[in-house]
């Protein structure tokens, strides 16, 4: 039959590697929030010692992988969720989903609301785990983007913001 | 109507509803080749007769395989499992579900386990774990009401590891749900009243919730219209067999529209106080309703001032400028919940300092609001909330809702 | 008559994805209906405007692999389905998904009958043998150039009537990408044709809360959207809008039955080349206006549902009535402006005023199928016939 032709729809490599950055990004500034930030290591203090969830994309990743350590630590541990016991998976349905998100087109409560994300494991650990990514949000972007990308914009005084925004922004690059 | 950027709904569930809906259940079985159904009910509703009204219905034209009817208030993993033993053992092969939602909840959980031959039910938790059909099920909703009889939850608590498991799936839509006046005749006003405050909750924050669509704010408002015409109506008059469908109908188009476009923060504070206190879920909702809806207010004003059209009708609606009908809407709750007070004989809880227990005492002491303000930061309910609320916010709106005040709009963070 | 009113039934079994990126929940919807090698079909002409290529990039990064067959011809036979089922069945496919409407629906539909069971079922189901399987998953990706029974349980495939409520789609996408602009005459003709199924549905005398919620949805959205799609090429968002338009009117349509306007336009645009929801529009007036003079489908609130509340709340209940009506053809009006070709009386059709004379009859040749007065029919063809909008 001449009409027909069976595909194989390959990748899309540049987003896939955009997402797999920010996630990274995102991953690691979490950890460095949850150094300085009372209201980021309160949500961690009030989840169970290990805890550790991961956020990722369908069907095969990028994925990023954030938990607590033995001293109840809060670190980023990689992009590999093989042979370690994740608690609780976010997981965006798809790349297209993934780049609506990290390009901030689609807040994470609006990606919620349009069921972007199937979220495996505990509610109140993804309702303390949204509080986080929300917190970060706001440090690691301008206002005018994080005023997209959240609810409501807190209201912090200016050298409490971009004394941690800066630590925030070093933790996650240097580690 | 407002088209959003991105929208998702699905409801599957065949309604058949009227005065002699039950007659119809035979014939659909066999349309689902079944032929040997087990109910499942709990002991209220047997109690009330409506359990002989269902096999009155039926019984001439089916094998019924089992009836169940000890389901307790809430559901529970260790009757789940003991029910689904019974299915098997009397080679049942349809479940009906007649009942509240810990009744569907558990019919639900029942369906799971012997379909899947499940041996833990946990495995089946969270989202997407379900991926073909399940046996037949077909529901029966006994209160106007919870709308569980259309939607992909359920909840089962594992009362021995203390956990709640929810699953969440499509396969568990029933496949059928009977809306029958007679399932409600005998409802006692006050539980009439609750349930039909919960329905309206469904409808008003699914039409204000961030996931709202066409679909779900075409069903919420068709919902709102019949409970504001038919909820007061038939709490004073339980044997208005019109007013009682009309309440079943609101109730499952209340359920459509919430299952497809979620609920806000009186869910959120609701399912809280439940937890902590025990209360029951619909005399949580009609106590927080008025507040969902002033606090989510500075968001939704133009959403909610449409609001006024369902509930006041089409003069009311014409008659009052536009800015002041989110006012109005949020008086017109406030007046349901004053006229189901007056016609339960103050039964009906107007704030949640006057719900009083079992045994007559005051089930929301003022100094457990802090443990519900903290039980409600794990509710995932808040996600789809057009506002923003922290520990401090639902403190603010639980103290107003246990004195029974308004809201101060100047301490609404905006 | 209360007693009969009080009773209802409704079904609708369609999941509906509406929106930006709509098509790559595809992947992870499929999935959930245990499928992992979806059959795309679609025509030539959809092939040849790039949206094979939207659906292929869809699954990029999914890991699936998908068959496209671009054959799909204006009036699909038996065989075709055949050659379809052996294609499907080699190659081991487990969903269909029918890119386009109309006559890829109808394909589609026929299709995931003879795959989820035998080519044969197909002719024993015309037969009148109720399909009592479930059938394989089956998803719809729509635009605006519509038959009018796409989500519905009907299909046509050559002579054969297919009717069954397993064959209503499991899903439908409605993505920016797959809704472009279309010529007037498709749009106007979409918009009429969904116009007349959601004020049908709203005048049934069987009409239930479920079906009046669709019926309204659709003509809201019919309403506040068909003049500036079809004035503005750009207008995406209010393409979209037509197209849930149509669905929730067809659902709505479904659960009742087929309207008299709805038959009456299908059957005369048999016989001429003119879109039948063209024809709809024309006939539409006419009936409403009988429906007005009669009292047993009275309802005092079609207006609500042509105006929208707020036009509706401000209306004397004495005038509502007369206003929808008045409403629908301002619309109509602007449309004849608009479209070319759009024709102003069905005399401009190039059929003879005799042969409208055959559809008058009950059980007539023409096809309308419904148990209509004959006078209505004929009332209506009439006055159709004299004015000239």
């Amino acid at each position: 039959m001449n009409n027909y032709k069976e595909i194989q729809p390959g990748s899309k490599p540049l987003k896939r590697a955009y997402v797999a950055l920010m996630l990274w990004f995102v991953g690691r500034a979490i950890a460095a929030a949850a150094r300085v930030d009372g209201a980021v290591k309160t949500e961690f203090d009030g989840l169970p010692p290990g805890f550790t969830f991961s956020l990722g994309v369908m069907p095969q990743g990028p994925t990023m992988i954030v938990g607590k350590d033995d001293q109840g630590q809060v670190r980023y541990r990689g992009w590999n969720p093989e042979g370690k016991k994740i608690d609780l998976k976010m997981k965006v349905k798809n790349l297209e989903g993934a780049i609506l998100m990290f390009t901030f087109q689609e807040s994470t409560a609006v990606a919620t609301a349009r069921n972007r994300l199937i979220v495996d494991g505990e509610v109140p650990a993804a309702c303390a785990i949204v509080r986080v990514l929300d917190i970060v949000e706001v440090y690691l972007l301008p206002k005018l983007i994080a005023k997209l990308a959240v609810k409501r914009y807190p209201d912090w005084s200016f050298g409490e913001k971009v004394g941690n925004r800066i630590r925030i922004y070093a933790g996650a690059i240097l580690g | 109507m407002d088209l959003p950027g991105y929208y998702e709904y699905h409801c599957s569930v065949k309604i058949i509803a009227g005065h002699d809906a039950l007659e119809r259940i035979p014939g659909i079985l066999r349309d689902l080749h079944a032929r040997r159904p087990m109910i499942v009910t709990d002991k209220g509703v047997a109690g009330a007769g409506l359990v002989n009204i269902v096999l009155g219905a039926i019984k001439d034209q089916l094998t019924i395989g089992a009836v169940a009817d000890d389901v307790p208030p809430d559901s529970d993993l260790r009757v789940v499992n003991r029910l689904a033993a019974l299915y098997r053992e009397q080679n049942c092969d349809a479940l009906i579900a007649v009942g509240g939602g810990s009744v569907m909840d558990t019919a639900k959980g029942i369906n799971i386990v012997v379909s899947e031959n499940a041996d833990d039910l946990m495995k089946f938790s969270g989202a997407g774990a379900l991926k073909r059909p399940l046996k037949p099920l077909v529901a029966v909703p006994t209160t106007a009401g919870t709308g569980s009889e259309v939607t992909l939850v359920a909840v089962v608590k594992d009362h021995e590891r203390h956990l709640k498991m929810a699953f969440v799936s499509y396969f568990l839509l029933p496949d059928v749900s009977i809306l029958d006046s007679r399932m409600t005749l005998s409802l006692p006003a006050a539980i009439t009243a609750a349930t039909g405050m919960d329905a309206l909750t469904h409808a008003v924050e699914a039409y204000y919730g961030l996931s709202k669509n066409p679909l779900s704010d075409a069903t919420a408002l068709a919902a709102i219209r019949l409970i504001s015409g038919n909820l007061v109506k038939v709490t004073r008059n339980p044997a208005d067999r019109e007013a009682r469908l009309a309440m079943a109908n609101a109730a499952a188009l209340a359920g459509m529209a919430f299952s497809n476009s979620m609920v806000g923060m009186v869910h959120t504070l609701g399912h809280a106080t439940g937890s902590v206190c025990g209360v029951p879920h619909g005399v949580c909702m009609a106590i927080l309703l008025p507040y969902g809806l002033e606090y989510n207010r500075h968001k939704r004003e133009a959403v909610m001032g449409e609001l006024l059209f369902p509930m006041g009708g089409a003069d009311v609606f014409a008659g009052t400028p536009r800015e002041q009908r989110t006012d109005r809407v949020i008086a017109y709750v406030r007046q349901i919940n004053q006229d189901l007070h007056d016609a339960s004989g103050g039964r009906h809880a107007r704030f949640f300092k006057e719900v009083l227990d079992r045994e007559g005492k005051p089930a929301v002491p003022r100094e457990r609001l802090t443990d519900i303000a903290r039980t409600a930061l794990g509710d995932g309910s808040i996600f789809y909330n057009p506002e923003e609320l922290d520990y401090d916010d639902f403190l603010m709106v639980l103290d107003a809702a246990w004195e029974g005040v308004a809201l101060d709009p100047g301490r609404i963070k905006t | 008559m209360l007693q009969k009113q009080s009773s209802y039934s409704f079904y609708s079994p369609t999941k509906v994805l509406s929106g930006n990126k709509a098509l790559e929940n595809l992947p992870v919807e499929l999935d959930g209906m245990n499928a992992v090698k979806p059959f795309i079909m679609t025509t030539p002409g959809l092939s040849v405007r790039g949206m094979e290529k939207v659906m292929a990039a869809a699954f990029a990064d999914s890991d699936l692999t998908i068959g496209v067959f671009a054959g799909v011809p204006p009036r699909p036979d038996l065989k075709l389905v055949r050659e379809l089922y052996g294609l499907y069945h080699d190659n081991g496919y487990d969903a269909i998904i029918a890119l386009g409407g109309g006559p890829v629906l109808d394909a589609a539909k026929a299709l995931n009958i003879a795959v989820s069971g035998r080519p044969e079922d197909l002719e024993s189901l015309t037969a009148g043998n109720p399909l009592t399987k479930k059938l394989r998953p089956l998803a719809a990706v729509l635009n605006l150039d519509l038959s009018g029974c796409e989500m519905t349980r009907y299909a046509t495939l050559g002579p054969l009537s297919l009717t069954s409520s397993a064959l209503i789609p499991d899903l439908m996408i409605i993505d920016p990408r797959t809704v472009p602009a279309e010529e007037r005459n498709i749009v106007a003709a979409a918009a009429l044709m969904s116009m007349t199924q959601a004020v049908e549905a709203c005048l049934h005398p069987s009409r239930n809360p479920l079906t009046d919620a669709y019926a309204y949805g659709a003509a809201r959205f019919i309403m506040e959207n068909t003049l500036n799609v079809i004035r503005n090429s750009s207008d995406r968002k209010g393409r979209l809008a037509l197209v849930n338009a149509a669905f929730f009117a067809q659902t709505a349509s479904d659960n009742l039955a087929p309207g008299m306007v709805y038959e009456l336009g299908m059957a005369i645009s048999r016989s001429c080349q003119i879109k039948p929801g063209l024809i709809m529009g024309l006939l539409l007036p006419h009936f409403l206006l009988l429906e007005m003079k009669m009292e047993t489908t009275a309802r005092n609130d079609l207006y609500l549902f042509v105006g929208g509340p707020e036009a509706f709340a401000g209306t004397m209940a004495e005038v509502s009535s007369r206003k929808a009506v008045d409403r629908i053809v301002e619309v109509l009006l602007e449309l004849q402006s608009l479209v070319p070709d759009f024709p102003r009386s069905i005399r401009d059709l190039g059929i003879k005023k005799e042969d409208l004379e055959g559809l008058v009859a009950p059980g007539s040749a023409a096809g309308v199928k419904g148990e209509y007065d004959p006078r209505d029919i004929r009332n209506i063809l009439e006055k159709a016939w004299e004015t000239r909008f």
